[in-house]
């Protein structure tokens, strides 16, 4: 049976490491930072894959994330995507060559549809995940450019998103992001009938009973969270182990 | 001992050679066909359409190196994810598409027909029905990461196999001869992917 997900996500700028609530960002440390003081290793040791993304918009700033992104694949040894800023094919092979195995792409997949084709084409739609920051107006709607400009419905958006053959959708409720609430599952009626790309859940985990609610909802694979401080320590090791007991749907690495 | 993981564009040497200097051993990346051919070990990565990838294949003349390194040489030659369904005979991935013919076995797309999602993305557990030599020290029912659209068939009945179901049962794993491929990713796969690993490396040559 195929096992669902614990996703962790580190937000990158500038050198740091980051908390987003509601999409504010505070800075919180370094990659020192994050393998002497955080222990991230013991983290990677209870997750099932991770997310890198750059939140940074200057170009001239790719390089050194892309530094930063080879030393966490050196650090763990799981599936690691990485995201933000991919406009050009340059970008997306400069990621994938310092060790992503998938690429995250948000604001192109609005602005540059033949572009997440390209993408699709030549690396394959199982590594393409397309990231949706949403929240309500009227309706479930979706906000590019790091959640600031509004885009029009979540429900339409999918539709797209599924003509281009993305391979993943990663679902980020703006309104709960950061706050350790719990997920918003309302947005799943939104979801088209039939859905058959894989959903990757984010926004609003701060307990493990928020990460099980996800993990036995038929319509999520994948529970994600990028807080940096809910599961700190041995906290997401304990959360998996504290799921497995209860039966989720989890990989045992042990085995 | 020299590993040579080949490099024709499109496939995360990063991650496979962190796993092996995890596990003590230093390996280079080449396309070279002078340094693949002198290889005791090759490996084959892939990400991507099968197309592309053997597109580039051909061009860098490399086909024709594995082919002969595997099969006259002997030397044992691992696919990982695309890799392995290099090493079938074709695949239905952009109209068919002949690849290196080291086994005898199709590839197509998984079956979508059922209530499943594609990609199969995430930790699957795989069987087996006779222990092989990528299997020793590996229980029954680990779980190792997948993430791909299309897979293999058993089509050669004269490999040993490793299973997978989703949808459909596929290849997860072979073994013909000094030919080894896994759809999964043992790199991705903690510590049942090091074991894994550690099995093809300890590999006698043929």
């Amino acid at each position: 049976m195929l096992k669902k997900r614990l996703i962790f996500t580190l937000l990158y700028k500038n050198g740091s490491f980051l908390l987003s609530r509601n999409f504010r960002l505070q800075k919180v440390g370094n990659i020192q930072w994050l393998f002497k003081n955080y222990h991230f290793e013991t983290i990677s040791d209870a997750i099932d894959e991770l997310i890198v993304l750059n939140l940074d918009d200057d170009e001239n700033k790719i390089p050194e994330f892309l530094q930063i992104l080879e030393e966490i694949v050196g650090h763990c040894m799981i599936p690691v995507a990485a995201g933000g800023q991919i406009r050009n094919m340059q970008t997306a092979s400069a990621l994938l060559a310092h060790g992503a195995d998938k690429l995250v792409v948000n604001t192109a997949c609005f602005e540059q549809p033949e572009f997440i084709r390209e993408l699709v084409s030549c690396y394959g739609s199982q590594c393409i995940v397309a990231s949706i920051d949403w929240t309500y107006q009227d309706h479930p709607q979706v906000f590019s450019h790091s959640a600031t400009q509004e885009q029009g419905l979540l429900n339409d958006h999918l539709q797209h998103l599924a003509k281009l053959e993305v391979g993943e959708i990663y679902l980020n409720a703006i309104h709960r992001d950061g706050t350790g609430q719990g997920y918003d599952f309302d947005v799943l009626h939104t979801i088209p009938e039939n859905w058959k790309i894989p959903i990757i859940f984010a926004g609003g985990a701060g307990h493990s009973s928020h990460l099980s609610q996800a993990l036995e909802n038929p319509l999520i694979d994948a529970a994600a969270t990028a807080n940096l401080f809910n599961f700190v320590g041995k906290g997401l090791g304990n959360a998996r182990n504290e799921l497995l007991r209860s039966g989720a749907p989890l990989a045992k690495f042990n085995n | 001992m020299i590993i040579t993981l080949i490099d024709y564009g499109m496939g995360n040497h990063l991650s496979v050679r962190n796993a092996l200097k995890r596990l003590g051993y230093d390996s280079s990346v080449s396309q070279d066909p002078a340094v693949i051919k002198s290889s005791d070990l090759i490996i084959l990565p892939g990400v991507g359409s099968f197309r592309r990838a053997m597109e580039n294949l051909n061009r860098l003349g490399l086909s024709e190196v594995i082919r002969l390194a595997a099969t006259e040489n002997g030397t044992p030659t691992l696919g990982i994810c695309l890799g392995m369904q290099l090493l079938g005979s074709e695949s239905t991935e952009d109209g068919v598409c002949e690849g290196l013919r080291l086994i005898e076995n199709k590839i197509t797309k998984l079956d979508g027909s059922s209530d499943i999602r594609i990609p199969h993305v995430g930790f699957n557990n795989v069987y087996w029905e006779t222990n092989n030599d990528l299997t020793v020290d590996i229980n029954q029912n680990s779980d190792f990461y997948f993430t791909h659209s299309y897979a293999m068939k058993d089509d050669d009945k004269t490999a040993d196999y490793i299973y997978c179901d989703y949808g459909m049962p596929f290849v997860a794993g072979f073994r013909k001869e000094n030919v080894f491929g896994v759809q999964f990713h043992p790199e991705k796969s903690q510590k049942n992917g090091l074991k894994l690993l550690k099995n093809f490396l300890e590999i006698k040559r043929a």
